[in-house]
């Protein structure tokens, strides 16, 4: 295995991230198999309806990075994980398990984790009643509910009063984590701007301790939202949701003025922290990788993409970020791979 | 079971039927309550609010009797006083200083047993599920409105039981007698605590929240585990509910005699004659009599 | 709209001189009730969620930052201290854990200590009466905290509309009965004044 002229590399997870790590990677010739936990590549991507600071679908993006991976040979193993592994002298032994519980041995050169990461349960804020008063919901429900009415396949009825809270799970050192999530502000900005934008007579709150737009186009995009698409950002974390006449009545404190606020909203909409999911968690475990102390993983000092012995890591595997994040991060990994394979061994 | 019992000053008084129905109840599930002898008040909201050590300093003659007692742990039906004595414990077990300014006061060892507990959480904990076994006339027909009130299940680092936003054990209980609970928002939510006398008009104000919480909730009945909040809601809801112009009423039971019902006994002996908003209409409605 | 909005902060607070404060305030804060002001991300949830919130002249947040700010003066002078329910709310809710109810109680305590008149005095009076029949025989005799406090603020006819029913249904005992061992109690009160011995 160790002279092979061909190599191959081995890409877990089939978001945006895996899909340009396994483009790059085959694209320069080598051999890539891309193994998806799920019946279809795109991961988190694949359940967004729109992406900032463009508005455009993701769709598009997508469809085209998994048009390019087929072009580029590389080879898609849906419904497929890795189950184990068994360090080599220049690669790793791994299992593979499938549908139907079939199993698959491979021997690989390399690895790219890209796993990507979940949505904090948010149930543990009992004070927003998540789970418990109906018309409350996480970032992602909200996203397919936005999807689905923008196609007029509504199944609720259009809220007139849409309030997001944000920072629920993050920046909390007494429950949650409390490190900042880093992309949950440009995400309500955006979904607060198509409230706006599906219906213009609907009343849209943003509950904000801050908002983060560190990027390109990004404070452009929040001030558009405020200013063109008229959200109503108010300052303050709410304290509590109780469900009123069938509503939500929010109560917090407009801290810039500092009196105490209320609001009857439809539908409330509570921007979740973003935690390692149970793929990243996994593959830690079987590849023996470096993390931190919340289980993203964690490159190596001074390394773009390395985490482990010929294992490279890309996407919310690490940290959240959003897409161009993502496919930067998988075009580093999979360079560190081709690097790697260029090298004598 | 053998546990320390701290009944409180309320249960001697205003809220006998607390300590009436909690007792029954804990005979007839096994429970052995001791009551601490000579046990003093916890200092309730007075103390703590003027006092910091001197409220600490309370409890902790309490603790100490209880502890030579040699029994694991303690219980109270008094929200107010669960709350003191088990903040009065972790500050002694988590801060030195604290710990040996009370020995100065008390001349003896800050105590650190027995655990304390509040009789919910007891029952809740050691009993669960098993209430059911001892139930002999099923509430059933009843929708009740469980409330918590604040100290129960808060702050979560003192009382470290339920959850403080939606706790679920005592609808859990209640479910076991057979009857249903709503599903509401204000569990947890102040009912004007200490203020009666001095500031009514807060309990007015938030007693009022609670009130009308349950009652657009179709809650038939408030089930409450605190003389505090069965005070508030049971004795001012009158006066609460004409300046409302509410006409509707609930009954404000304990729901240690929700479960004395539950268990073959009398209303009467359970003290619900006591009870200022009659419980009797709504039993007598729903044949539970 | 106008009745509900603070008056302009200017009258409240002419220009602080903010390079000219020291952090006595947040330090004694920090070493009496175990709160360090700094952790607090200014959030307002325990504003939000604060009971009696909207009849604090101060809200939770503003009164961590009062601390932030050094005013101590303003701080034991505040009707809210005397308004606080002690639900724990603000506690349990912040997100760095910032126990603003411990620290009401201390700077209610440093009032006593400091001869700061409390805003509402039935308040206090209350809480004395119920630790003055606490000192006495260590238990609190309900009837007679009530009765006492009734005609002590001159309010004769309060609770003329539930006294009797409540008489009628026995909720009213007469007869406390203390404890034995009262010196261990008032050993307690001794040690712990409510205010500076003069």
């Amino acid at each position: 295995m160790s002279d092979r002229a061909e190599k191959t590399a081995l890409v877990i997870g089939g978001g945006i991230a895996g899909l340009e790590a396994a483009i790059t990677i085959a694209g320069a010739g080598h051999q890539v198999i891309l193994v998806e936990k799920s019946p279809q590549l795109g991961g988190t991507t694949r359940e967004l309806y729109s992406s900032f600071p463009h508005w455009e679908n993701p769709a598009e993006l997508l469809q085209g990075k998994i048009d390019e991976a087929q072009k580029t040979g590389v080879q898609v193993k849906t419904g497929f994980e890795v189950i184990s592994s068994q360090k080599q002298a220049t690669g790793y032994q791994v299992v593979l398990e499938g549908p139907g519980q079939k199993r698959e041995e491979l021997a690989v050169d390399a690895v790219v984790v890209a796993t990507g990461f979940e949505l904090f349960d948010v149930s543990a804020y009992g004070e927003y009643g998540y789970g418990s008063y109906p018309g409350v919901v996480n970032t992602l429900e909200f996203e397919a509910r936005l999807r689905e009415w923008a196609r007029g396949e509504g199944k609720e009825a259009p809220p007139q009063t849409v309030a997001f809270i944000k920072c629920v799970g993050s920046r909390d050192r007494s429950k949650g984590y409390p490190y900042c999530s880093k992309i949950c502000c440009m995400i309500t900005a955006k979904q607060a701007g198509l409230v706006k934008e599906l219906w213009p007579d609907s009343k849209c709150y943003v509950f904000y301790m801050d908002y983060r737009a560190a990027g390109k186009g990004y404070e452009e995009f929040v001030r558009s939202v405020i200013e063109e698409k008229h959200v109503r950002y108010t300052r303050g974390r709410p304290a509590k949701i109780l469900p009123e006449d069938g509503r939500l009545l929010i109560r917090t404190e407009d801290t810039l003025m500092g009196v105490p606020v209320e609001i009857r909203a439809d539908m409330v909409v509570l921007a979740a922290a973003m935690q390692p999911g149970p793929g990243t968690r996994e593959m830690s475990r079987i590849f023996d990788l470096n993390t931190d102390q919340y289980g993203f993983l964690e490159p190596l000092s001074g390394q773009a993409a390395r985490v482990g012995e010929r294992v490279f890591a890309a996407g919310g595997c690490i940290f959240p970020v959003e897409n161009q994040g993502a496919l930067q991060q998988g075009a580093a990994a999979g360079a560190g791979v081709v690097a790697l394979f260029n090298q004598a061994r | 079971m053998n546990v320390a019992y701290f009944p409180g000053c309320s249960q001697h008084g205003l809220a006998k039927e607390n300590d009436l129905s909690s007792r029954i109840v804990c005979r007839r599930l096994g429970i052995n309550l001791q009551e601490i002898e000579d046990w003093n008040c916890c200092g309730a909201t007075a103390a703590h609010s003027l006092n910091h050590l001197l409220a600490i300093g309370l409890s902790a003659r309490n603790l100490s009797r209880a502890r030579d007692m040699g029994l694991e742990k303690i219980t109270t039906p008094c929200a107010g006083c669960f709350n003191r004595l088990k903040t009065a414990s972790y500050a002694m077990k988590n801060n030195q200083i604290i710990a040996e300014k009370v020995q100065k006061i008390i001349g003896e060892p800050a105590p650190h047993e027995p655990e304390v507990k509040s009789l919910l959480q007891l029952i809740s904990e050691e009993i669960g599920q098993g209430v059911q076994q001892k139930v002999i006339k099923p509430l059933s027909g009843l929708r009740l409105a469980a409330y918590y009130g604040c100290l129960l299940t808060r702050p979560k680092q003192i009382s470290a039981f339920d959850d403080p936003d939606q706790p679920v054990s005592m609808d859990h209980l209640i479910q076991a007698l057979g009857a249903e609970t709503i599903s509401w928002g204000y569990k947890t939510e102040c009912c004007g605590g200490g203020y009666a006398a001095s500031q009514t008009g807060i309990v007015y104000d938030l007693g009022g929240q609670v009130l009308k919480a349950a009652l657009d909730g179709g809650a038939e009945a408030i089930v409450v585990a605190c003389p505090m909040c069965q005070a508030n809601l049971d004795t001012r809801q009158e006066a609460i509910c004409q300046s409302k112009g509410e006409t509707r009423r609930l009954p404000i039971v304990y729901f240690t005699q929700l479960m004395g019902l539950a268990f073959g006994y009398s209303p009467a002996e359970l003290g619900m004659k006591r009870l200022l908003n009659s419980p009797y209409p709504l039993l007598k409605k729903k044949h539970l009599l | 709209m106008s009745e509900t909005m603070p008056k302009p902060v200017a009258s409240f607070f002419p220009a602080l001189r903010l390079d000219e404060l020291d952090d006595a305030l947040a330090r004694e804060i920090k070493e009496e009730c175990g709160v360090d002001v700094e952790l607090c991300l200014e959030c307002g949830k325990c504003s939000g969620g604060c009971s009696n919130g909207h009849i604090f002249d101060y809200t939770p947040r503003k009164i961590v930052q009062l601390i932030k700010l050094g005013d101590r003066e303003r701080l034991l002078h505040m009707d809210a201290l005397w308004t606080c329910v002690s639900c724990q709310l603000c506690w349990d809710r912040c997100p760095s854990a910032i126990n603003v109810a411990r620290v009401m109680d201390y700077l209610r305590e440093q009032t006593y200590k400091e001869n700061v008149p409390p805003t509402r005095k039935e308040v206090a009076l209350f809480h004395e009466l119920m630790l003055g029949s606490v000192e006495r025989i260590g238990r609190v005799a309900e009837t007679r905290l009530v009765l006492e406090f009734n005609i002590k603020t001159k309010q004769y006819t309060k609770d003329a509309d539930i006294g009797p029913k409540m008489f009628f249904k026995g909720k009213l005992n007469p007869f406390t009965s203390g404890i034995k061992k009262i010196e261990e109690v008032r050993q307690i009160f001794r040690k712990n004044p409510l205010r500076k011995e003069v």
